[in-house]
């Protein structure tokens, strides 16, 4: 029961962030007031930038970013799984693909999103995304990597491979289930990373577009008027933070038995 | 004997490493040189701005060499590399002089806000760990987390409202001495305060797993059954056993500051290589990119070979 | 012609200083009641912040300086020919008197009597002419010096400079303003190399600066006894850097940063009207806006009140699609284009503009509401039931691959005070900002007999010709100019409050008690 209470903060975020748009007063484009208007009559948040409805567009801002980050986060985790266990399945490719993973290391994040934002054509999510993924995969794949290789070395996956099973069966059937609690903390943590990325990604100007609603976009284009109209930014920030602590906190008790586990960035 | 055999053995270990990491960076280099090259638009039109006509265009993509395939542009940067010298930017400036003293100061900023994190993860960390599950290590982790996923340059506006444009205790932005470096150590507080912040929340966490994962083992168990001091058994007994993922993780934040540096200098207007990153990549301009991945890529590379030195260290130590 | 430069120079030569004094101190936004402006009295330092990024610092004043940090450093420190004048285009500066010959080919400048460099040499008309050539053979000299041939520039004796234009040109003082710096004949490192101008500099370091006051400039002593300027790469870092009292003045700070201020006790604002135009370029040569009449229907789509409001937050003034609102010359008389769905719908229905696709506005952030208007602009098209869909593109981006090139898409314009000056940029079908392509032979004429008149009356007609033509067909839609804004500390007075680069004329700046 304590597990469940502990549960609702995240599904009550998730669901306000689905559902969030059909409660908004006003349309996310339209100037209703003075840009940077306090809160007032109609705009409880106040205005923004050209004095749209901060409310109404926190409330339209939250479900894309949402999907891009769990999405981000569910494929750097698979990608890092699967190939953390090819690694320690195949020592000889693993060294590869730990080469690779310590050069994309070196790389400044920044520098990395910006290349990627600028080069993408068109520009807009998908940069963010693929920027993310790039980005995150090595630190996760050293995750997953440190902890397969133990499963790696143990008698059944041995067998298995004795008995000609191939890599990939081998890292679907055998490794991988073994691997549940430290994935799913990892996954915890690259929902919480991603959400980083991709705010940071809006401050370089990579990422959703005007005119969309997007809380990541709101804290940018929104700073200069801080002091205008505080809520314009704070309200956005306060947004993405309990977003992910209620998730963080989510995961926590789904995975009661990795608490303890180290699961660090190398 | 075996001491000197072990000590040239670990010279032999670092040497490896050494040239690894090196050709890591080269490899690097040669990625930034082609990413820069992908670029929409080049160096002479971001240079010489909409101002300048086709043949000024030409004219320009000819002295800066630009009509030279990429891999000759490289091959000469890196000649230049070898003797220290890191080239001419797309505007015609010694890449050292743009790079030289912002990268001083960036150094500066990013090593105080690492000691900062160092100090403050290990104060939280062990606070948590020593009461598990209890309100304290909740409340560290919870607070850990949320902080963790505040961007830099939230937190940068956050702390400017605050501290410099609502209580008037430190300034809000850095301004430059004559020296080109900040005129006031006072301005450097804020940008140690958003730069560690994220970095503090990062390394909190792990100092607290790592030193949880000393709790069962024997000697640590032995320790508390014999009623040491809790104080004691942190730093005697659990710290060292959990030092090569600290260390590991201390690490990675180094190469996450030099990300973070971008934001945080552009807001609190300090004089560091974060700004200069930022413009480079604007024009296009491929020494001035790979001379700044070069320095940060070098700083990342000495920090990770002392965090591979320290784990090196601790699996020797163990009996 | 005579009768306006008569004028110029009475302005310049001894109605300046008062003319400074009386446009001071009327901010606007200060509460604090602490304009009390009184006798000017000479003497401190004032710190100034100016934008500019560290990668691009150029100091060479023949150079392309992107970086306002160091063309208002470069502007301390040496002198041009002309600059921007408070009550007509052109002020005398280096050059004193000018006059051109019967067919506006030649013109003969006269230099400043006592002009010395700041290492006590004498100026001669060689150190200028060598300059303009200087200049003129820079890798973007053809378009500072439109017109003009390296050998077109001689001199006539030591205080003497002749200019010779390859057609008829009344604007030729327009264009000696801004970039015309003069530095010393033969000089091989420009950088810090000594100027004429009202200061001298005493270090340099990283787009950051200290200047010290010039006592022997030939245009009087400066007021201020230093002057710092502080590169900033943010407006709003620098907003903050004001509003907490590190600088004393934050130079060209935005509008959203001016509006923070307002409130703040300490600091006042300084309104420069007229300081950037902000437009939608329409491609006229080819695509979907190749019609007139659909160009007309989104100039009449637009609401420009709403537009300056939100996106300017109400400091600016609204547009009239013609560039060079601040000139003496510029066309009030032209109706001003309002609202109008229903004329822009029947334009849209006439032209069989294709309303069931989405179109682009490309957009990018250089400078603050530029974005933002792409923003609003799509939104208010929707009132005709045009979909616009905003792409925002990363600065170098958008400069290589839309400017000058794409159908649709936002731009501006700095220099706006002069209607001739605008029309040869960004206007002429053979200009290479024609930034719409637009191509209309009528224009082209109307601006060469424009620059062909010396007749006063005959001028004034002329151009409105011009401006009619431009306000009718033209590519742009020009919604509105946002006035220039800069913060300054409640001590700081006599400010300029010229649009544009005119900001720079520190000279009579001083500080009160």
């Amino acid at each position: 029961m304590k597990r469940v209470l502990r549960l609702l903060p995240a599904l009550a975020v998730i669901l306000l962030a689905v559902v969030g748009p059909l409660f908004a007063a006003h349309s996310s484009t339209e100037p209703v007031t003075a840009p940077y208007a306090l809160p007032g009559p109609g705009t409880p948040l106040g205005g923004d930038q050209v004095g749209r409805d901060v409310l109404s567009r926190l409330l339209i801002g939250g479900r894309d970013l949402m999907i891009a980050s769990a999405l981000i986060a569910v494929i750097v985790t698979g990608l890092a799984a699967i190939l953390g266990a090819v690694a320690a399945l195949r020592p000889r490719l693993g060294a590869v693909i730990e080469q690779t993973a310590d050069l994309l290391i070196l790389l400044p994040v920044a520098l990395g999103i910006m290349v990627i934002g600028v080069a993408w054509p068109g520009s807009g999510r998908i940069p963010v995304i693929v920027a993310a993924i790039v980005l995150g995969t090595p630190f996760a794949f050293r995750v997953a990597a440190a902890a397969a290789a133990p499963v790696a070395a143990s008698g059944f996956v041995e067998v298995a491979s004795a008995r000609g099973e191939r890599t990939l069966s081998l890292v679907i059937r055998e490794i991988l289930p073994n691997l549940r609690a430290t994935l799913l903390t990892l996954l915890g943590l690259r929902f919480i990373e991603a959400v980083y990325v991709v705010a940071t990604a809006s401050f370089l100007e990579v990422g959703a577009q005007p005119p969309t609603a997007d809380w990541a976009l709101m804290i940018r284009e929104n700073a200069d008027g801080t002091l205008l109209n505080p809520w314009a930014v704070l309200a956005p920030s306060l947004a993405i933070a309990v977003l992910t602590v209620s998730v963080s906190l989510a995961f926590d008790v789904l995975t009661p038995q990795a608490r303890n586990r180290m699961v660090t960035r190398l | 004997m075996a001491e000197r055999l072990r000590s040239s053995r670990t010279a032999a270990l670092v040497a490896v490493l050494l040239l690894r990491r090196m050709a890591l960076l080269v490899v690097l280099l040669v990625m930034t040189f082609l990413a820069v090259e992908i670029l929409p638009a080049d160096a002479a039109r971001a240079t010489l701005g909409f101002e300048a006509s086709p043949a000024e265009l030409a004219a320009r993509r000819r002295q800066l060499g630009l009509d030279q395939p990429v891999a000759v542009r490289f091959l000469h940067w890196m000649r230049g590399l070898a003797t220290g010298d890191l080239g001419v930017s797309a505007r015609g400036r010694q890449v050292w002089d743009i790079v030289g003293q912002p990268f001083q100061n960036t150094l500066v900023l990013g090593a105080l806000a690492l000691v900062l994190t160092v100090l403050a993860a290990l104060a939280l960390g062990s606070l948590a760990v020593l009461r598990p599950g209890k309100l304290l290590d909740r409340g560290v982790r919870s607070l850990s987390t949320m902080i963790l996923t505040l961007p830099e340059f939230v937190v940068a506006n956050g702390l400017i409202v605050v501290f410099a444009l609502g209580l008037h205790l430190l300034p809000s932005v850095t301004v430059t001495s004559s020296s080109g470096k900040p005129a006031s150590p006072a301005m450097l507080v804020l940008p140690i305060l958003a730069l560690a912040m994220r970095q503090i929340g990062w390394n909190t966490r792990i100092v607290r797993s790592a030193l949880a994962e000393q709790l069962p083992a024997p000697h640590v168990d032995s320790a508390i059954m014999d009623g040491l001091p809790r104080h004691r058994i942190l730093i005697h007994y659990m710290l060292p056993g959990a030092l090569p993922t600290i260390a590991a993780g201390v690490a990675t934040s180094v190469g996450m500051v030099l990300g973070g540096v971008v934001a945080v200098e552009t807001i609190f207007n300090f004089p560091g290589i974060g700004a200069v990153l930022v413009e480079a990549i604007r024009n296009r301009d491929a020494p001035l990119v790979a001379a700044v991945v070069a320095l940060t890529g070098l700083v990342i590379t000495v920090v990770l070979m002392a965090s591979d030195l320290v784990r090196a260290w601790a699996v020797g130590r163990k009996p | 012609m005579t009768m306006s430069r008569r004028h110029l120079l009475h302005a310049g030569a001894t109605a300046g200083a008062a003319l400074f004094l009386s446009a001071c101190g009327n901010g606007g936004g200060s509460t604090s009641g602490a304009t009390a402006v009184g006798t000017p009295r000479p003497g401190g330092t004032l710190t100034i912040g100016a934008l500019g990024r560290a990668s691009a610092i150029t100091r060479d004043p023949h150079g392309v300086q992107v970086n306002e940090s160091d063309y208002l450093i470069l502007s301390l420190l040496y002198d041009t020919l002309t600059i921007p004048g408070s009550s007509s285009i052109v002020a005398p500066r280096l050059a004193t008197r000018w006059e051109p010959s019967a067919d506006l080919r030649r013109w003969r400048f006269e230099l400043a009597e006592g002009a010395r460099f700041h290492d006590g040499t004498p100026l001669t008309s060689d150190d200028v002419v060598w300059s303009m050539r200087r200049l003129r053979e820079s890798s973007i000299g053809v378009s500072r010096l439109p017109g003009i041939d390296v050998q077109g520039i001689t001199s006539d004796g030591p205080r003497v400079v002749i200019v010779e234009s390859n057609y008829p040109n009344s604007a030729i003082p327009v264009l000696m303003r801004l970039t015309t710096f003069v530095i010393k004949n033969g000089t091989t490192d420009p950088a810090g190399s000594p100027g004429t101008g009202p200061f001298r500099l005493e270090w340099f370091s990283n787009g950051n600066a200290r200047l010290v006051r010039n006592d022997n400039w030939y245009g009087g002593r400066a007021l201020l006894d230093a002057i710092e300027v502080r590169l900033f790469e943010s407006p709003q870092a620098m907003a903050n850097a004001a509003l907490s009292g590190e600088i004393g003045l934050a130079s060209n700070v935005g509008t959203v940063a001016a509006r923070v201020a307002e409130g703040r006790d300490g600091v006042k604002i300084v309104r420069r009207k007229n300081d950037t135009a902000l437009m939608v370029v329409m491609r006229a040569a080819d695509g979907p806006y190749a019609d007139p009449r659909v160009r007309e229907a989104f100039r009449l789509a637009v609401d420009r009140q709403t537009m300056v409001r939100q996106v300017l937050s109400g400091y600016g003034s609204v547009g009239n699609d013609i560039l060079g609102t601040a000139d003496p010359a510029y066309a009030r008389d032209l109706p001003q284009r309002r609202q109008d769905v229903a004329r822009a719908g029947a334009l849209l229905d006439e032209a069989r503009f294709d309303r069931s696709v989405s179109h682009q506005i490309l957009t990018t952030e250089d400078v603050p509401g530029l974005a933002e208007s792409a923003t609003l602009f799509a939104q208010q098209m929707q009132s005709v039931g045009v979909k616009i869909q905003v792409v925002k593109q990363e600065s170098s981006t958008f400069l290589g691959q839309s400017r000058g090139k794409a159908p649709l898409y936002t731009t501006y314009w700095g220099t706006n005070d002069s209607v001739i000056f605008c029309a040869g940029k960004l206007l002429l079908s053979d200009s290479q900002f024609n930034e719409a392509a637009w191509h209309d032979p009528a224009f082209d004429n109307a601006y060469r007999s424009a620059l062909s008149t010396a007749d006063p009356e005959r001028s004034i007609q002329l151009m409105r010709d011009l401006q009619k033509i431009e306000y009718d067909g033209s590519g742009y839609l020009l919604w509105g100019m946002a006035e220039g804004m800069d913060i300054a500390k409640n001590t700081v007075q006599g400010l300029p409050q010229l649009p544009g680069y005119g900001r720079v004329q520190l000279e009579h700046t001083w500080l009160s008690a």
